[in-house]
This record gives structure tokens, sequence and C-alpha cells, in this order.
């Protein structure tokens, strides 16, 4: 379990808070998902979780390790993978099975455990054939799944995605979202930055941010009902429910917990066969 | 069109030698190829021609790799050739110079020593993949790590430096190209225009490369990077062939040197 306990941080000690008496916790295969406006705070919080960076004032903790813990930091950031915005600089092997291999190199991992940790990665996210590329040579996508595999290499227990589907192709962002998901299928617990809801309508949990402070956390369902708050805070609502609310709006008694097109046609074709008596 | 000594993926028994071997026996030829007589040149030529053959890199892509040095092979010979005193074998050829049969044999083996320098190189990169150079590198230097040298980072400065170069080139390019679309030309304009133009591409890059250094050192934090020992992919571990190569290049060595003598 991640536990964020009273958190602030300043970068310096003059400057307004980036992050403002944060508490949350993520337990082991959830699958949290965090959205707020730019500059609200997301990126600086999930780097509190592997280390990255330190509380000013409160405490973290992995599994029980306070990431203030000089000795513990190497294990924490093990345990807690993390997937940057630009796949670009995130990349340092000179072909992707090195890239790959990194990780685990740090851990001092013997040779075989280090080709057994990349072959698996690469396979879980379908590069098994480019292990020998050159990193420049690979598409916006498959950079992405390359440090997708560089940290399922660290055999963690908790992923962090900070907007991991940024400058990809709708396709490219189909397979990236489906390995996240499958990532968490395994039981491993998913963090999941984002700005496009449509992505997050499975995840256990979504944390809504502004200004360093988290305003509302819950289910999807019950975040993205509250579809007035989000749009006051110029946040979007899954394309469905934003439908199903305009729907409603102009007074059609429609359900609006609505969070896919699918459920959405299931919703308004009911209605077309039959029309509810009024 | 292939860059000089790029690396050509093979199965041969030179791609496997580790590399370690290779670096050591590339920079031994090279020392023994300065002080070569001519019996123990013709030795060392053979030795590599043998060693082509066994790398199955074509003799085509050897004489490709000699090619950008072309002009300082004609240099080289040129100059001992015209300005190399001896039995003439023409008097005033070229406007009072005179051309002599010791200024040929001296042309000659100056450009031999020069084109085996850079054919034992680029047999050296042609055969082995970068990353395994580098490991190479680092194998050889880790004997300085008890005076404190840190090997282990070099070797990974060093494959940051190999890995980013593309990306920093493909920088260049996209800032050239959103200074083009604001009116900015490179083509044209004298030396100082172009000299101004330079400067205008190095600062955004080199603002660029900063942040980018940044957020690579974060991410290589992030994946648990710290200072000092670490493993890798493929260990370096000497098979028999190595050691039978290895024998193989002493002998053949101390018989050239026994050659001078």
């Amino acid at each position: 379990m991640i536990k964020v306990e009273d958190v602030t941080f300043r970068y310096t000690r003059s400057d307004e808070p980036v992050l403002n008496r944060i508490n949350m916790t993520i337990d082991r295969g959830e699958y949290v998902g965090i959205v707020g406006p730019n500059g609200c705070g997301k990126t600086t919080l999930v780097h509190h979780l592997n280390a990255l960076l330190y509380p000013t004032g409160g405490r973290v903790s992995v599994d029980g390790m306070n990431t203030d813990d000089e000795s513990s930091v190497e294990e924490i950031r093990r345990r807690v993978g993390m997937v940057f915005q630009n796949p670009d600089n995130q990349i340092v092997g000179m072909t992707v099975e090195e890239d790959v291999a990194f990780g685990p190199g740090n851990l001092e991992l013997p040779s075989r455990e280090i080709r057994r940790r990349v072959d698996e990665s690469l396979a879980a996210v379908g590069l098994k054939n480019h292990a020998t590329r050159l990193p420049h040579t690979l598409s916006g996508g498959e950079k992405r799944l390359v440090s997708i595999a560089g940290v399922l290499a660290m055999e963690p227990q908790y992923i962090i995605f900070d907007e991991p589907t940024s400058y990809l192709d709708p396709s490219g962002r189909d397979r990236v979202l489906s390995i996240i998901r499958g990532i968490n299928e395994q039981g491993i617990a998913i963090i999941h930055i984002t700005h496009n809801m449509d992505e997050i309508v499975d995840a256990s949990t979504i944390v809504v941010m502004d200004e360093g402070r988290i305003l509302f956390t819950g289910s999807p369902k019950e975040v993205f009902g509250r579809v007035e708050r989000m749009k006051s805070l110029k946040l979007d609502i899954p394309v469905a429910t934003d439908l199903a609310w305009r729907l409603k709006q102009r007074g059609e008694d429609i359900r609006t917990d609505i969070l896919t097109i699918d459920e959405a046609c299931v919703e308004i074709l009911g209605r077309l066969k039959n029309p509810p008596v009024s | 069109m292939h860059n000089w000594g790029q690396y050509i993926p093979g199965n041969s028994i030179i791609h496997k030698l580790d590399p370690r071997i290779k670096i050591v026996s590339v920079i031994c030829l090279s020392v023994f190829v300065l002080g070569a007589d001519r019996d123990a040149g013709l030795l060392l030529s053979g030795f590599m021609i043998v060693v082509i053959v066994l790398s199955r890199v074509t003799f085509r892509r050897v004489i490709e790799s000699l090619r950008p040095f072309m002009i300082f092979f004609i240099l080289l010979f040129s100059l001992h050739f015209l300005f190399t005193d001896g039995t003439p074998i023409m008097e005033s050829a070229f406007g009072g110079l005179s051309i002599t049969y010791e200024g040929f044999y001296m042309g000659m083996y100056i450009t031999w020593q020069f084109m085996f320098l850079v054919t034992g190189a680029s047999i050296l990169t042609m055969t082995t993949a970068p990353s395994d150079l580098i490991s190479g590198i680092e194998g050889i230097l880790r004997p300085l790590r008890i005076f404190g040298i840190p090997t282990h980072d070099i070797a990974v400065m060093l494959s940051l430096a190999l890995r980013f170069v593309p990306t920093f080139l493909e920088e260049v390019d996209r800032i050239k190209k959103a200074q083009m679309a604001r009116g900015g030309t490179f083509k044209k304009g004298r030396i100082i225009k172009k000299i101004k133009n330079i400067a205008s591409l190095m600062l955004p890059l080199v603002l660029s490369s900063f942040r980018r250094a940044e957020e690579t050192a974060t991410a290589m934090e992030g994946r648990g990077y710290k200072r000092g020992p670490r493993t890798y992919l493929r260990a370096l571990r000497m098979s028999s062939a190595d050691y039978a190569a290895l024998v193989l290049m002493i002998v053949f060595m101390a018989g050239v040197q026994l050659l001078h003598f």
C-alpha cells in the first residue's frame, strides 16, 4: 500500500505550496486515475510516490517504507515504476533490449536473470521482434512501449503512467491502454494521470486535483456524476456521460451515470424501442 | 550510404570474439605497424587480410570505409613522394622538385601504415556492436577502479552519449526547420551570416539539451540508477575460442617481434 499523509511540497521555502496537505492511499492492485488542470500538481504528486521528490511536510510510505529513509529508496524505486510523459528522454539504452535491461542492471541482477526479464517484458508489450532496434528508429508509440517494458522489467508492484497516451495516434493509444489494463489484471496497481476521461472509466478510483489539493475522490460513476462541478473546473467528462447529461438537460429522463459509448447505446436504444410512457 | 565503420551485424568468428580481445589486438597491431619494417609489414598485412576474410566483411565495405580518408592518403603520399631526397627517378619533374625512389618508397610506406590503422579500427567497429564495444572498453578499464576511477559510470556516460547522437541531430533539424518556417535562411549569405546562423541554432540546442539532460537524469533515477557497480544484459565471459585467439595474437606478435632481430 502507498500511503500519502498530509503531504505538502514547495520548491523553496517562500514559494506557494505546489502540493497542499494531500492525503491518499493506493492499495495493491488498484487502478487510480488522477485528473486535474495543467499545473495542478499531478506530476509533482506522483514524483513523491517513488522518492523522486521528498515532501516538505507530511510523509509518504510505500509498503511501510518511508520515502525519506535513504536506505529504502532503492527498494521503493523498484516497487514503484514510473513511465514518464516524454519517452524520448527516458530511453537510455543504445538498443531496445539494452534499454529494458537498464533497470535490472541497476539492481545488479545476474545476466541470465536480466535476459529473462528483458524477453518477458518485451513480449508483454509486443516488441519481441524489435529487441535489437535502435531507439531513434522507433515510432512514438513504440518508444512508449519500450519505456513501459523498461518499467515492467523491474517487476514493480505499482506503476505510475504520466499521460501515457500523449503524442500518440489512436491505434497507438488503444495499444498502450490495453497494455495498461493487462498489467492491472496481473495485480499490479496503476496510477494513471490523464486529461482524457474516457481512458479511466474503468479505474477503481479517480482523484480530482486542483491547485495542489485533492478536491474529491470517488469511483468513476461518483466523480463523473458531478458533471457541473467537473465542468466548473474546466475538466472533461467522458463523451457518453456528457451526451446523457445534455439529453437530460433537454428534458429527457435518462440515466446520467453512463460512462462508455456502449452503455449509452444500450440506454438510448432501449428508449427508442420502448419509449417511456409519459 | 553507410557511415564510416558502422556496425554490420554478423555471425563470423571475428564478430563473436570478446570485444576486449578485439580492442587490445587493434591497439597492439597499430603500435606494431608504426614500427614495422618491410617484412613485418608484409606479415601484418597478411594477418589483416586473414582477419577481414574471417570477419566476412566484404572487401568492398573495407574500401568504402577507407574512402573518406582518401584525401589524407593522397596528401601523405605526395608529400613524401615529392620531398624526399635520394636516387632520382626523374629530375625536376614538377617545377624543380625531383621525385625519387626513396620518396616513392616512403610515400607508399606511410600511406600503408595509415591505411592499416584505419582498416583495423573500422574492422573493429564493423564487427562489434556499439554496446559490446563499450562493455569491452569498460572491461579493459576495470582494473583502474582500484585508483578510484569510476569505470561503470564512464561506460554509462559513453553509451548515453552514443544513444543521444541521433536525437541531437533530429533536434538540430527541427530547430532549423522551425527557424526556416519563420523566414530564416541557412544556405545563402556570407561567412559572417553563416556564423550567426549557427549561433542561432546552437542556443536553442544547448538549452533544450539541458532540459533533456535533466529529464533523462530523473528518469534514470526513477529506474534505480545509482553510481557504482551495475550488471549488464551481456556479461563478458572469455570462451575457449577467445583464449585461443588471445594465444594466437600473442604468438603472432612475438613472431613479428622476433623477425626484427
